[in-house]
């Protein structure tokens, strides 16, 4: 790379021309229900030419669109950007500096993987959306082989600045977690496999091939044994069907994803690759990173497991962007994040509950309307009569209550927070239990909030506002008399203010 | 964590000093009237046009009444009770709410940008409104409804302390 001083007369370069061939391959899958329509148009009118015409249309648009691209990198240590130029018709020259790069990604699918080639997506950070997604830059592809050296000069300058409250970093290019296939074992009963079963019978719906199938002798038959089993069983028999078939495309789905998983650390950059069929590899700047967050799905903590997600200025704090681990056992996802952290204690440690009052409005919540029902139910039956309330209702009503007990106790246990050694922990939730280890350094400004129930039970909820990760972590019910303790103890300046109390 | 300041715990922490514009409330009660005007001129069109249900037109409209009088005559004096707003040397600090209230406070050395933005009613009640941002969305602080020469004041006073430092704010 020759680093241009003065004048930026850097050449621009085109992507790799391997996308000769990716491109009209995308835009035919892209326009695959359009060429369905001239296929069938033509078969019917017996000219093919339709055909013919949206075939020619979607590659010479795949051509086109790599032709009128191209990028170019300036390396300067202070001026430096990233500028791509694109568009067919509308010409548009998008810049980002680059010491506003905060992670770089690339993403091999298959035909990519096949040619040797890998987009590049490079994070801005932007909140604001800008044309293309949110502060999303992509180079859609170059080389694989070049993606190394492409990162490393993208985030050349920001690794550079050290202020982050982070561990030492240990040895070049530790492995921090590799996938098992033991951890195949939390995602049977992720909703995953339900989506993409319900998003396979939509395509097989919009395909138009349920209505010859609806006459023919296989639905026929199915019918006739419904008809035998009766309803009951015949439900039974869909249900366990669509139950196992969820199941193991959530397995599938979750082993082409994340198997070969690998997470490792060289210096300061987080490096995480994973996926069978679509590669997908991450570069994370450590001087972003402002904590983590183990979260624990009801379904995914019965059996011991625990996600790992990263809390990063400038990377979305929910969803695929800042997966740091799938569903693995909790010790994985804990020892990768106190190697993170740099403390045990943040990540395994006592909390400090929220006390009585916050326990007891965790209960009413939970119990407030069963009880309600309840009540009502049984007014019923006293006043009309035993047999207006079927026994069915009651045993439905005695589960849900249950369910909702055990819900609030669960909630309960879990409630709490920990300031220790600038660091903040917040756990809190049943069913979606997470655990926020945020750096205080990365804590920005603070919320009390009360509604008139929190104002009588006098407790506040108490919301750390960051830059990183999901930018709103709240401490639910913090006893109203603690609340500016707490935050005094994480952020000294509120402690310093003129309106502090001693 | 923190070596530099060994004194007692905070206990608590004071309101900020400052009330809003007097003409604030009225500025709310004509905000918040509007929208239930609007559901009355509603209601009136369609019991022109319809006159089955006397009952559900008389419960519509009590609701209605209700509406508009609590937001004519509880809801601006309540919020006017509850918003308060200071800046001290290092931080700002802002109550506001009425049912729902809620405190924020935020270091003035993280502040991103302060704008003023005055609506249609602000600009005829000659009021204005400070926001000022930092790099979480979620700690944006917003001082409402101050007399404009105030807000002038407010947004001078911020550029000048926030000017001095200057870091990434993340």
């Amino acid at each position: 790379m020759t680093i241009a001083a003065g004048p930026p007369q850097i050449a621009w370069q085109r992507l790799s021309p391997r996308m000769l061939l990716v491109h009209p391959v995308h835009e035919l899958l892209r326009e695959l229900p359009w060429l369905i329509g001239a296929i069938v148009l033509g078969s019917t009118t017996g000219n093919q030419s339709w055909t013919v015409a949206v075939l020619a249309y979607t590659v010479v648009i795949g051509v086109a669109r790599w032709y009128t691209t191209s990028y170019r990198i300036d390396a300067d240590p202070q001026s430096g950007q990233l500028q791509l130029r694109a568009g067919l018709l509308q010409r548009k020259v998008l810049s980002v500096p680059l010491n506003r790069i905060r992670s770089v990604q690339s993403d091999a699918r298959l035909l990519h993987r096949l040619m040797g080639l890998a987009v590049v997506r490079v994070n801005t950070g932007q909140e604001a959306k800008g044309e293309n997604g949110s502060g999303v830059f992509e180079l859609n592809a170059v080389l694989a082989g070049e993606v190394p050296r492409l990162r490393a000069i993208l985030l050349a300058d920001s690794a550079q600045q050290v202020d982050a409250p982070t561990a030492e970093p240990s040895a070049a290019g530790a492995v921090l977690a590799r996938w098992q296939p033991s951890w195949l074992r939390y995602s049977p009963l992720s909703v995953s496999g339900l989506l993409s079963l319900a998003a396979a019978a939509g395509v097989v719906y919009e395909s138009g091939f349920v209505g010859p199938l609806q006459h023919s002798r296989l639905a026929e038959s199915a019918l006739a044994a419904a008809q035998r089993l009766g309803t009951a069983s015949t439900v039974e028999i869909v249900g366990g069907v669509i139950l196992l078939a969820s199941v193991l495309l959530a397995v599938l789905r979750s082993l082409l994803t994340y198997g070969n998983l690998v997470l490792l650390r060289q210096a300061d950059v987080l490096h995480l690759r994973h996926g069978l069929l679509r590669l997908r590899e991450r570069a994370y700047d450590m001087s972003r990173l402002r904590g983590g967050t183990l979260r624990q799905p009801l379904l995914v903590r019965v059996f011991g497991g625990a996600r790992l997600d990263a809390v990063m200025t400038g990377v979305h704090g929910a969803g695929e962007a800042s997966v740091l681990l799938p569903p693995c056992p909790v010790s994985t996802a804990e020892s990768v994040l106190i190697e993170l952290v740099g403390d045990r204690d943040v990540v395994t440690g006592p909390l400090r509950g929220h006390g009585r009052r916050a326990a007891t409005r965790r209960w009413t919540r939970a119990l407030g309307l069963p009880v309600v029902i309840g009540v009502a139910l049984a007014l019923m039956s006293l006043v009309a009569g035993k047999s207006v309330v079927p026994l069915w209702v009651w045993s439905a009503w005695i589960a849900v209550t249950a369910w909702c007990a055990l819900l609030a106790a669960d909630r309960v246990s879990a409630l709490g927070h920990r300031v220790h050694d600038g660091w903040l922990v917040i756990r809190a939730g049943s069913v979606e239990r997470r655990r926020d280890c945020l750096a205080t350094a990365g804590i920005i400004s603070w919320t009390v909030r009360q509604s008139p129930f929190q104002r009588r039970a006098r407790v506040a909820t108490l919301v750390a506002a960051t830059a990183a990760g999901v930018k709103r972590y709240p401490l639910i019910d913090v006893p109203e008399d603690l609340v500016w303790a707490v935050a005094a103890e994480v952020s000294p300046w509120v402690a310093e203010s003129i309106w502090a109390v001693r | 964590m923190d070596n530099r300041t060994p004194g007692p715990p905070v206990a608590g922490l004071v309101d900020p000093a400052h009330p809003p514009s007097r003409r604030a409330p009225l500025r709310w009660a004509i905000g918040g009237v509007i929208p239930w005007l609007l559901l009355a001129a509603g209601q009136a069109v369609w019991l022109e046009f319809d006159k089955r249900m006397p009952w559900l037109h008389i419960l519509l409209g009590v609701v209605t009444a209700l509406g508009a009088l609590i937001s004519l005559a509880v809801v601006p004096m309540w919020r006017y009770r509850v918003h308060r707003w200071e800046i001290g040397p290092q931080a700002v600090y802002t109550r506001t709410g009425w049912l729902v209230q809620e405190r924020r406070i935020a270091p003035i050395s993280r502040v991103q940008t302060v704008d003023t933005y005055r609506g249609p009613l602000d600009q005829l009640f000659g009021l204005a409104n400070v926001t000022v941002t930092t790099a979480s969305s979620a700690g944006a602080v917003h001082i409402v409804a101050l007399d404009v020469d105030v807000a002038d004041h407010v947004v001078a006073q911020l550029t000048d302390i926030a000017a001095i430092g200057a870091e990434d704010a993340t």
